[in-house]
């Protein structure tokens, strides 16, 4: 389902969005740092930047998210599971990031495992994305088989820029005709221009991605490389800070632990984790098999672009660079791969 | 949809001192109708709940043929472990799972059975004996072989008459080093191993113990003849959901969690050196 929205009322569709359900747009913080924040109003969202400071992915799976509250008493233990999730919008993401929720949730679903605390927030989650115009030198997503600048993988509404300002406007799910059928009267019939305004609007967009990889090569690559002398050198700049991990749209490691209240009350947490710390592998006792940067750094490649591709057909990388840019010691994601031998 | 990270509520029923540092817990769950439908395959692991401190991984001591209770041998190493071994009965535990794969013995039918175990390693491989044993008509000969440091660092010590009163099972012990009055065998088990010389023909070798063990009791195997499909083990690794979700477990392409694990010398042998 295609339509047109006009400059204009994207403000006005922010404003309807805002009265009905929380929604998180890229907003500048007292610092000036564009992020995903709560907006109070449509004025709020601050579309010009490319890429927000870190991802949305936080806004689905919580940074620190409690499982379940805990109560010993006379009776026993009671376990209470906290309240439903909030209907809630993700507006103005870049395909980029839509495309990472379509990542993880695969993860989060699979083996027979649903794992409800995403699964529920995931399904009351609608994601509106907007298109690239200005891809930046950090980005890759062309490299990928479904990403690019325009591409719809993970959104419910995707808004292309048009040269006049408006707005192309393709509702890719059932969420997507949601918020179209709502706000009906600010949606009129897509101009018969507008496929093809997309299209030269994909073409200029893409030729200002400089890298693309050529992903199943280095793959192939990466399966007898695991013992390459490559890697003795390449992690060596590593600070093992984990940023890369943290601004990541599909790094989805997390650890579970306990926060004791007193004696009788407690807290199951769920926290992002990083397998960049030497803690994540080690065990009670100390036994840890990966002792050293270079295995964790190997792993942390390895385990994007070949080991999840074996289990799920698709890279754990949606190209959106920022690990490139968060990284302290400019490690970058698409030269260490690509210089694997 | 289920929650997979709430645990089942349960209570220790009975504490059992196994050495210096291990000690064995009979769990029940608050609900019996729970704890009936609770069943599991020997090979799979649990999660168990210290409410207040944390959850830890560990390996059901009993087989799926005894699972009027759960038990689990814990030795106190970190966190969770020593707050387990503070527990006294009647103490409430959360326990969720079971998980990961098992020891696939509908294709070891009319098999001979060689466990080789050393020290706490027992721990894993007691409930798989106790399964075969509980089934012995499906197997031909079994062999249990444990060892560990000193007679003090045996488990399971009360079990061992009853399972060699079953037929055609023969248990052989050894202590690295023996103290006063110990009859059974005095070495190392890889030495053990060799000495006593099981055939490879139609046999299927599984082992647990720690690294160093492992490492010189599959090169006894396979010196004796015994091809990597036919050895099997258990493998260890920290885990924290248990469900191929926390990334902690993944070797390759495979969470251990959920792929293992129970794997045979010739899966690991595609494994890189990280586990």
């Amino acid at each position: 389902m295609t339509y047109l929205i006009s400059k204009e009322n994207i403000n006005a569709l922010l404003t309807s969005l805002l009265a009905a359900k929380t929604v998180y747009a890229p907003k500048k913080d007292a610092e000036e740092t564009v992020l995903f924040g709560k907006l109070g109003s449509a004025a709020e969202w601050h579309g010009a930047s490319l890429l927000t400071h870190t991802t949305a992915k936080d806004k689905v799976y919580l940074q620190s998210e409690s499982l379940f509250k805990i109560k010993k008493g006379k009776d026993g233990v009671q376990i209470e599971e906290p309240a439903e999730p909030e209907e809630i919008v993700i507006f103005g993401c870049r395909p980029c990031d839509a495309r990472g929720f379509d990542v993880i949730n695969k993860l989060f679903n699979w083996s027979n495992f649903v794992d409800e605390y995403y699964t529920k927030r995931m399904e009351k989650t609608t994601v509106i994305t907007i298109s690239c115009e200005k891809p930046e030198s950090t980005c890759f997503c062309t490299s990928f088989a479904k990403g690019g600048p325009v591409n719809e993988t993970g959104s419910d509404l995707l808004l292309t820029p048009q040269k006049d300002g408006n707005y192309f406007a393709e509702a890719v799910s059932e969420k997507g005709k949601k918020v179209v059928s709502e706000n009906s009267k600010l949606f009129s019939e897509a101009p018969v221009n507008a496929l093809q305004e997309k299209a030269d609007f994909k073409t200029a967009a893409e030729t200002k991605i400089v890298k693309k990889l050529d992903l199943a090569a280095i793959k192939k690559l990466m399966e007898p490389a695991f013992e390459a002398a490559y890697w003795d050198t390449v992690h060596l700049p590593c600070v093992k800070c984990g940023a890369c991990t943290y601004v990541c749209p599909t790094c989805y490691c997390f650890d579970i632990t306990e926060k004791a209240f007193d004696n009788l009350n407690s807290e199951r947490v769920r926290n992002w984790d990083t397998c960049m710390s030497e803690i994540f592998t080690r065990m009670a006792g100390g036994v840890n098999p990966r002792t050293d940067t270079k295995k964790r750094f190997r792993q942390r490649f390895m385990h994007k672009f070949n080991y999840h591709v074996d289990n799920f057909k698709e890279e754990l990388c949606t190209g959106c660079g920022r690990c490139i840019k968060a990284c302290p010691v400019s490690i970058d994601i698409r030269k260490v791969i690509e210089g694997i031998k | 949809m289920t929650n997979i990270y709430k645990p089942h509520i349960a209570k220790v029923v009975e504490i059992k001192v196994e050495t210096g540092d291990i000690k064995s817990f009979k769990f029940q769950f608050v609900d019996p109708a729970a704890q009936k439908a609770f069943t599991w395959k020997a090979g799979q692991f649990l999660i168990l709940n210290i409410f207040g401190v944390g959850e830890a991984v560990f390996t059901f001591a009993n087989p799926q043929t005894r699972n009027e209770y759960i038990e689990c041998s814990i030795r106190k190493v970190g966190l969770v472990s020593e707050a387990i071994h503070e527990l006294e009965v009647g103490d409430s535990v959360g326990i969720r799972g079971p998980y990961g794969n098992w020891f696939p013995f509908e294709k070891w039918h009319g098999k001979n059975l060689l466990y080789v175990a050393g020290g706490v390693g027992l721990a894993a491989l007691r409930s798989p004996i106790e399964f075969a044993l509980d089934n012995k008509q499906d197997f031909k000969n079994i062999t249990i072989l444990y060892g560990a440091r000193s007679p003090l660092d045996l488990c399971y010590k009360d079990k061992f008459s009853d399972w060699e009163t079953i037929k055609d099972t023969q248990m052989i012990l050894t202590a690295d080093k023996g103290s006063e009055g110990w009859k059974h065998k005095v070495g190392f088990v890889p030495a053990v191993l060799k000495e006593v010389h099981p055939s490879p023909k139609d046999t299927v070798a599984i082992i647990c113990g720690p690294p160093i063990m492992i490492k010189f009791v599959l090169k006894e195997l396979l010196d004796l003849g015994f091809t990597p499909e036919q050895i099997v083990t258990t493998l260890e690794m920290k885990m924290k959901c248990g469900l191929g979700k926390c990334g902690r477990c993944n070797v390759k392409h495979l969470y251990i969690c959920k792929d293992g694990p129970v794997f045979t010398y010739a899966e690991l042998k595609d494994l890189p050196d990280e586990y």
